[in-house]
């Protein structure tokens, strides 16, 4: 292959609730086909994550207890993260992980837990309620159609200078009043969807690695990678 | 028993026999008659029983099946519950149905859906506890393996001098201090390595601090002789050990089991240890290993899910998948197979699948790429999702044929170049794919379970 790029799987062995996992598995499969090879690490408790060393990342779903570890662990990654995202590292973050990446959340005890501030959304909860079921949404710049599975308490509120990931054509979305669902900025994908994501909507796994390779390698063309076919999986 | 309880019996008696006779039913609608009447009838019905609880999110219906097979090498009435009456109105329903027990305390062994243990123990004070394992299984329903683990606490709560024998491999079964007397079994046959498990396994956090767990020896999933470097907790002295792993094959598996020689006619890791979890409840209450060693191979009809379908000469097994831990220990054990073989995923998503098909992604498909597996064939409602699974999985395309309609499928299979087929399903699909089969002749209606 004739790209190389260096993979972040945040909390890989703690947050990989509901098939997160097949989100690298989806990466791996279209960068092959973009004669990309990736090298995936996960950078989990403990361990240092310097956003120098990576050009993409991937930080999925977790369970309760599992996700009220990470919001300890990661305000000591909390500099180098807020780093990678501003100088444009594409990161896709699902349901905990986006969660994480915003100022707080609402944990299941009912306690405010902080997030890492990098992106300004905030999360509250539903008393003994969940947004359960298919849900399909509508890019409303690139007219891309999404399909998920979303399953989630926390209800989302974005901020100033994100852009929902799409409008919700049915299903709840981000917190089933405002009609969005997920989150944009800069190179940062924020979502809600299962599925997973980008086995079900590879045109998400497109853009993070042709950002990435972009961001990499400035002088090269990727227009043939930007042409990828994707064909319709679900 | 109160003339309140009396009554409900007799109007949950009557309504079986009813149903029974005329509708070849009641599974649960007498239960449903006699809560109704009095809500307490668990507290009359289950006085004259020692009774065994099993629980936990896998392999219940076969350890409850299996315990009560090697039980009876030792007592004559045990009464036990049909599959899939784990709730409370099909528990209720086994003890009307029971014959009333002339002599002494007869055991009742019963498989426990983990929320409605604490709907036994409010009136009925067990003489043991079994837990297998708490594997995430259709989170949409249940919640994550904290929560359940605590359901079934919740219920073992108002036990407390109960006997708690647990599956010790599960480091989830030694995160809470518990009155009652634990006994744990598990897996001793490895010496001690340090590493740990794979980076996508569910509940690997020490429950003491909180710092990822190590292992000396694992079996599957997060189960295994397991350690944390940071504050010392470990796996707790087991009271039953497998001590040595002999061949496993689909169809069979031999191991020791504290120094007893033992053989199982059925594949995979996990049923060794629902027969681990037999032979404990046996020893427990003293059963020796020969008659357990008997009750193991006499009994072959309690793995019933395996049997295998001839359709026109191909040997098709079907098997039930229904979430991940379970998908990549059906995987393990197909690969045991030293004969050419075909494999079939069909996939749906009804309420009784899972209505999420997420879990399809932490199953470990990537092995069969390297099995020389000659034909997948891919199906059911969901066929796109398993269909995409394959090949992101690296299965090529053109030895992947795709056919969402199942009878069709059954017309591929006839023309697989392998003998043998492993068909693997979910539940509904599975039904689907019986339902063609004995509408072809190929087996008789039902579930053959």
């Amino acid at each position: 292959m004739t790209y190389d790029l260096n993979v972040a799987h945040l909390y890989g062995d703690l947050m990989n609730t509901y098939g997160d996992v097949g989100n690298i598995l989806a990466l791996n499969y279209y960068a092959k086909q973009m004669d990309v090879k990736l090298h995936v690490k996960i950078v989990s408790l403990e361990e240092d994550f310097h956003a120098a060393d990576y050009d993409l990342a991937f930080f999925g779903g977790g369970q309760d207890f599992e996700q009220t570890i990470v919001a300890k662990d990661i305000q000591t990654k909390k500099v180098e993260l807020t780093k990678f995202i501003e100088s444009d590292g594409p990161l896709l973050a699902i349901c905990g992980g986006y969660q994480l990446l915003g100022h707080y959340y609402i944990g299941a005890d009912g306690e405010k837990l902080p997030g890492i501030g990098a992106l300004d959304h905030y999360t509250l909860k539903q008393d003994n309620h969940r947004f359960i079921g298919n849900i399909v949404i509508k890019n409303a710049e690139t007219g891309e159609t999404y399909h998920g599975f979303e399953n989630h308490q926390g209800r989302t509120f974005i901020g100033q200078g994100e852009r929902p990931l799409g409008n919700v054509i049915s299903g709840k979305g981000n917190n089933g009043e405002d009609g969005t669902e997920g989150a944009i900025y800069k190179n940062v994908y924020c979502s809600y969807f299962h599925g997973p994501i980008l086995t079900r909507n590879g045109d998400i796994a497109k853009h993070l690695l042709v950002a990435a390779l972009k961001r990499k390698f400035p002088d090269e063309d990727f227009s043939q990678q930007e042409a990828l076919p994707i064909p319709a999986t679900f | 028993m109160s003339l309140r309880s009396g009554v409900a019996t007799f109007a949950g008696r009557s309504s079986y026999w009813f149903l029974h006779t005329f509708l070849h039913g009641g599974s649960s609608l007498p239960g449903k008659i006699t809560l109704k009447l009095d809500p307490q009838i668990l507290r009359s019905l289950g006085a004259k029983y020692d009774v065994i609880v099993i629980t936990g999110t896998n392999g219940k219906t076969l350890t409850t099946a299996l315990t009560v097979s090697v039980l009876h090498e030792k007592y004559p009435s045990i009464l036990t519950n049909p599959t899939g009456s784990n709730m409370e109105q099909g528990i209720v329903t086994t003890f009307l149905n029971a014959k009333r027990p002339k002599t002494g305390r007869p055991l009742a062994v019963l498989e426990v859906d983990e929320a409605n243990v604490i709907k036994v123990t409010t009136y009925i004070q067990p003489k043991a506890f079994v837990f297998t394992n708490i594997f995430r299984d259709q989170m949409d329903r249940y919640g994550e393996i904290y929560t359940t683990y605590q359901k079934i606490l919740d219920g073992v709560a108002l036990a407390p001098k109960a006997t708690i024998i647990a599956n010790g491999d599960s480091p989830i079964f030694n995160s809470k201090q518990l009155p009652n007397p634990i006994q744990y079994y598990g897996f001793d046959d490895q010496p001690d390595r340090d590493f740990k498990a794979k980076p996508n396994t569910d509940g690997v956090l020490c429950p003491n601090c909180q710092h990822i767990l190590h292992y000396h020896s694992l079996t599957y999933s997060n189960q295994g002789k397991y350690f944390c470097p940071n504050c010392g907790f470990e796996r707790p002295e087991l009271t039953y050990r497998l001590t040595k792993l002999g061949e496993q094959t689909p169809t069979s598996s031999q191991f020791d089991v504290d120094g007893h020689p033992f053989t199982i006619h059925v594949g995979g890791t996990y049923n060794i240890y629902n027969a681990l979890a037999a032979y404990a409840v046996g020893r427990f209450l003293d059963v020796t290993p020969d008659q357990i060693a008997h009750a193991f191979t006499a009994n072959e009809r309690v793995f019933g899910r395996q049997e295998v379908i001839d359709v026109d000469g191909k040997q098709v097994t079907i098997i039930l998948v229904k979430n991940p831990v379970g998908l990549d220990q059906v995987l393990h054990m197909i690969s045991t197979d030293q004969h050419p073989f075909s494999f079939v995923g069909l996939l749906n998503a009804n309420y009784a699948d899972g209505i999420d098909t997420s879990w399809i992604w932490d199953g470990d498909f990537e092995q069969l790429a390297g099995l020389n597996i000659p034909t997948f064939i891919t199906g059911g409602e969901r066929y796109k999702d398993i269909t995409f699974r394959l090949k992101v999985a690296g299965v090529p395309d053109d030895k992947h044929i795709v056919e969402p309609d199942l009878e069709k499928v059954v017309e591929r299979i006839k023309t697989v170049p392998t003998q043998r087929v492993y068909v693997l399903a979910t539940y509904t699909a599975m039904l689907q794919m019986r339902k063609i089969l004995a509408s072809k002749g190929y087996i008789k209606e039902g579930l053959g379970v």
